[in-house]
């Protein structure tokens, strides 16, 4: 008897704005508690909400970037719960006329191959403020610097099929609203939270089991590890004949353990409605054809353009888009001339900090040219601050690929006569110890001597006598 | 007078109003006026509403004077910000005189639900003001102040007005900025004007008037600019709606409004009849959507960041339920159960989704009317005078019927008034003017000239 | 519904507003009696489309802070009792 899990994520993006939902608090994080606030979103009596023109168009933006169907009119509706947090004991929020609806994202799973995630709705809301319980004993703090930040809250169907695959979407998700200029997608910053629906049930079976919910995940890795707690809990549980339980669940991510977090009797009843503060919400044609030519070209189209553009594998394309501003550096080195497998290579390989195009790429043509060693331009990658040519820094610490005859000579000579034992054993028979001696003098020549040019010389050397 | 004189008298008219038990003010200083005064000075012009006093009603939020909404929960309460239309009063050369009484939230039909006391009729003790603006309108009958602001959700100024013999003008729905009116069914919430003449709150209407970028609800309309007095109103088509003149409409009020049609013949308006079938769905409708959009409203008021905080021990749950439970009155609590009702899982479609149905028939009742050739409707505002205190208070459907002709307007978000047309018994009756969205400019001219050949403080036969 | 409203009740009183709130939904029920209600739509309230702010910081400004306002405040924090059986929602 086999099992299936089925898992739906919802996601929460805080949008790049520069002030608050529907006031003009700034959106900063990290300042002083209760210092970006005002009578709108600390909910003082009186006030009134306006919506921010720039996170509608970035909530457009994502939804494009998601394939979703933006909706001309779209409505904000009030969701109604009492919490400290919440200052005016509702969000505004979207509900039954939400901004976009049904759109895809294909993930790469490892088990099936490219899956198209279903994205259900994307809808526009504010942000509550933050509790903290340990600030003072018995009490609760309330800090609404938060309150009334843009949200995007992103719902996938249940179309993912493990803890892996769910979070090669939420990795797919943050990489492309990254991509789109929508958000930093920071989780420790908790510009992006996940909550988790996971059901399972036989295989083969059609309906869905009963889902639980996993709440405030605070990692890509404690995403996995929940989920996967979560599905062995309720796989163990169907195996012994239980029943589960629709409840709300917390990871502890000290034991692995998840855990309930309401009674069951306790769920909520938010009462939406219209929010009549706020008339409807208009993307006409005209504007959704400007935030769509916004759109930068997407990491699945950067992709394939690379490798067939560059001859790139898969794999390479796929790590050099994995940042926008890493494939465009990869780009730009090209441009400047470098080979492109050679650019890529060295990109990946050696990392940040990453010279400016036009260095690495005569860094590459260097080494190509035979002027520097493969490795001891390694040596010089990371001095390469702007402004310096490669060339003078390699002279700069001696690494030049020397193929004078007499220099090498000498090196050649010099390990010889440290390395008796090594020599006597290489005449005797033992031909790997060529690497080895060919490597002390590397050694010795800080790297700059012409590997191809020192084995040789020490082989016609070594034969003799 | 300079504005300190106008300061000073204002400051013992309302010491007066005060000694005589009135109870229509909640709070007021000689110090606050004198600093208006001060402030009126340093103003570079005469605005159109220089050194003007104007009785603001307690639910329309102000720096310079505590706002409590009539409410315990709000008790000592100071807003850090002024609303729009405070703000455009001051711009105007205006005073802000006081803040005056009303039903808790604006939530009643007489004044009686104040946590406060109920305010007295002017020109009768033991009867009520009407409400909910009940303060504002008792301040404008009995000359303490000029005009006064109020507000309207369900007919809160027209219904006062009619009750003690003054103007009372709610303009459509979005032409006044609800930025600092301290929301209670938000989709029909209007500020609006009270005052002894057309033509004062005609001015008082045109400076508080205008679109708000921080209010998203409200409409880009042309200024309310008062018209040249109109003398003859040929050409004018007046509808009376039928159902708003039953069989047993109270004696004095048909004889009074019967005087007043006859006047409006006189000038030479065409009199028709209309019919307005839904109006009778009107009351019911209200009773649902406005309690919904209070009840959501009124859950900031938890004793959490400011306003009163009851004693509780235990969890921040107790907090809130013992706050609420003590600050808010018996008809705010109520409504705040309806409308949570209402909304509750299951019950949306059967009340507040039929209600928004019901609402939209109701709007489409009085377009066909001026679609058919109709320039406005004139009805009585209320179905009595004045009543006694406490004759109402054991029934809180009683007291809701006395909105049954100044709430459809409310709902349809149409412009309308109340202006007096006589007496019966020595109380005062008015008549009502609803007009088609943005024409309050004509009504208003329509008014005047009605005014102008009525004699409001006749008895009536 | 005192529950979901977060209103405290006194058994006390509990008899009279029931009795009270059976009158009101009673008198607000009788729009259910109605058959369909789909057309005759009028014209929507207020405008038709919501304005939008444009994504400038502005400063509020106010003469009174959430330390002015607030019932307790400490640290920079508005403070309250602690959650207890309130659970997150």
């Amino acid at each position: 008897m086999t099992w299936e899990t089925v898992i739906g994520l919802e996601v929460h993006v805080q949008l790049a704005t520069r002030s608050k939902m529907f006031c003009g608090c700034s959106a900063s994080f990290g300042d002083p508690p209760n210092t970006n606030v005002c009578p709108v979103c600390l909910g003082l009596p009186g006030a009134l909400p306006v919506p921010n023109a720039r996170a509608v168009r970035l909530a457009v933006r994502a939804a494009l970037a998601l394939d979703c169907s933006v909706q001309e009119e779209s409505v904000f509706a009030r969701k109604n719960y009492f919490y400290p947090d919440l200052p005016k004991g509702y969000q505004i929020s979207q509900f039954d006329r939400p901004l976009a609806i049904r759109g895809r994202l294909v993930v790469e799973s490892a088990d099936r191959g490219a899956v198209a995630v279903s994205i259900q709705r994307l809808h526009l809301e504010e942000d509550a403020g933050k509790l903290l319980h340990d600030r003072f004993p018995g009490k609760t703090a309330i800090d609404l610097n938060r309150a009334g930040m843009p949200l995007a809250e992103i719902v996938s169907g249940p179309d993912l099929r493990s803890p892996a695959e769910a979070r090669s979407y939420l990795t797919a998700l943050k990489q492309i609203l990254v991509y789109a200029g929508v958000s930093d997608c920071n989780m420790e910053m908790g510009s992006l939270r996940v909550d988790g629906n996971i059901s399972v049930r036989r295989t083969g079976e059609t309906t869905l089991g009963t889902k639980t919910e996993i709440k405030n995940l605070n990692s890509f890795a404690n995403l996995e590890r929940a989920l996967t707690a979560e599905r062995d809990r309720q796989q163990a549980l169907l195996e012994k004949g239980g029943r589960v339980e629709q409840v709300t669940l917390l990871f502890n991510a000290a034991s692995g353990d998840v855990r309930p977090m309401r009674s069951k009797e306790e769920s909520h009843d938010y009462r939406y409605f219209d929010d009549p503060d706020l008339p409807p919400l208009v993307v006409g044609p005209v504007a959704l054809q400007e935030i769509g030519a916004e759109l930068p070209e997407l990491p699945g189209a950067k992709q394939a353009r690379l490798m067939s553009a560059y001859g790139l594998g898969a794999y390479d394309a796929g790590v050099l888009v994995s940042e926008r501003p890493i494939a465009d550096y990869f780009e730009a080195v090209c441009r400047a001339g470098a080979d492109p497998k050679s650019a890529a290579n060295w990109i990946i390989n050696e990392g940040s900090p990453y010279p400016e195009p036009a260095s690495l790429a005569e860094l590459i043509g260097l080494v190509a040219g035979g002027t520097l060693s493969h490795q001891a331009a390694k040596r010089v990658y990371p001095e390469l601050a702007p402004g310096s040519a490669p060339r003078e820094v390699a002279e700069r610490l001696g690494v030049l690929q020397v193929r004078d005859e007499a220099a090498l000579r000498r090196w050649v000579d010099e390990v010889i006569a440290a390395h008796p034992g090594e020599v006597a054993r290489y005449r005797a028979g033992e031909a790997r110890l060529l690497a080895f001696l060919t490597g002390q003098v590397m050694k010795r020549s800080r790297g700059s001597a012409d590997p191809k040019g020192v084995q040789a010389m020490l082989a016609r050397q070594l034969e003799g006598s | 007078m300079s504005a300190r004189e106008v300061a000073l008298a204002v400051g013992a008219r309302l010491g007066e109003a005060d000694r005589a038990g009135l109870n229509a003010t909640l709070a007021w200083s000689e110090a606050a006026l004198l600093a208006e005064a001060e402030r009126v000075d340093a103003l570079p012009g005469q605005g159109p509403l220089h050194a003007l006093p104007v009785a603001i009603k307690d639910n329309i939020v102000t720096t310079g004077l505590p706002t409590t909404c009539g409410s315990r929960i709000l008790e000592g309460y100071r807003s850090p910000f002024d609303a729009t239309v405070i703000r455009r009063l001051h711009a105007a050369g205006a005073f802000v005189a006081c803040k005056t009484n009303l039903d808790e939230f604006a939530m009643g039909s007489s004044t009686e639900h104040s946590a406060f006391g109920r305010v007295l009729h002017p020109m009768d003790h033991a009867r009520v003001p009407g409400g909910s603006s009940g303060g504002s309108a008792a301040l404008v009958a009995a000359g303490v102040v000029p005009m006064a602001l109020g507000s309207e959700t369900g007919g809160s100024v027209r219904q006062p007005a009619s009750f003690c013999g003054v103007v009372g003008v709610k303009p459509t729905y979005g032409r006044v900025s609800r930025y600092g009116l301290v929301a209670f069914g938000s989709s029909l919430d209007c500020v609006s004007v009270f005052a002894r003449t057309v033509g004062d709150a005609a001015r008082l209407l045109g400076v508080i008037a205008g679109p708000d970028p921080r209010d998203a609800t409200t409409l880009s309309a042309p200024p309310i600019t008062p018209h040249a007095p109109v003398r003859s109103l040929s050409g004018t088509t007046i509808g009376l709606p039928r159902e708003y003149f039953p069989g047993d409409l109270d004696r004095g009020v048909r004889a009074a409004c019967d005087a007043a049609i006859a006047r409006l013949r006189e000038l030479g308006a065409t009199i028709v009849e209309v019919s307005l079938p839904h109006s009778a769905l009107a009351v019911p409708a209200y009773y649902i959507i406005a309690p919904a959009e209070a009840a959501a409203n009124l859950a900031r008021f938890d004793g959490a960041r400011y306003g009163a905080r009851a004693p509780a021990g235990g969890d921040v749950r107790a907090l809130y339920r013992a706050t609420r439970g003590a600050g808010f009155g018996a008809e705010v609590r109520r409504r705040i159960l309806v409308g949570t009702y209402v909304l509750s899982a299951g019950y949306y479609d059967t009340y507040y989704g039929h209600a928004q149905a019901v609402r939209r028939r109701i709007a489409g009742d009085f377009s066909h009317a001026f679609a058919g050739g109709v320039d406005f409707l004139f009805t009585p505002t209320a179905p009595t005078t004045a009543f006694k205190a406490g004759e109402k208070t054991g029934d809180p459907v009683a007291m809701y019927l006395a909105d049954v002709f100044v709430c459809p307007a409310s709902l349809a978000g149409l412009p309308a008034m109340s202006l007096p047309i006589g007496r019966s018994e020595g109380l005062p009756i008015g008549g009502q003017l609803i007009a088609p969205p943005l024409a309050e400019a004509g009504m208003l001219a329509t008014a005047a000239a009605l005014e102008r050949v009525l004699d409001a403080g006749a008895e009536v036969r | 519904m005192a529950a979901l409203a977060e209103l405290a009740v006194a058994p006390a009183d509990l008899a009279e507003l029931t009795a009270q709130m059976d009158r009101i939904v009673g008198f607000v029920a009788q729009l259910t009696a109605l058959g369909d209600l789909s057309i005759g739509a009028a014209e929507p309230l207020g405008p038709r489309v919501t304005p939008l702010r444009d994504d400038v910081v502005t400063p509020a400004d106010l003469g009174l802070g959430p330390s002015d306002l607030a019932p307790e405040f400490v640290d920079g924090f508005f403070v309250v009792p602690r959650l207890g059986a309130m659970e997150e929602p």
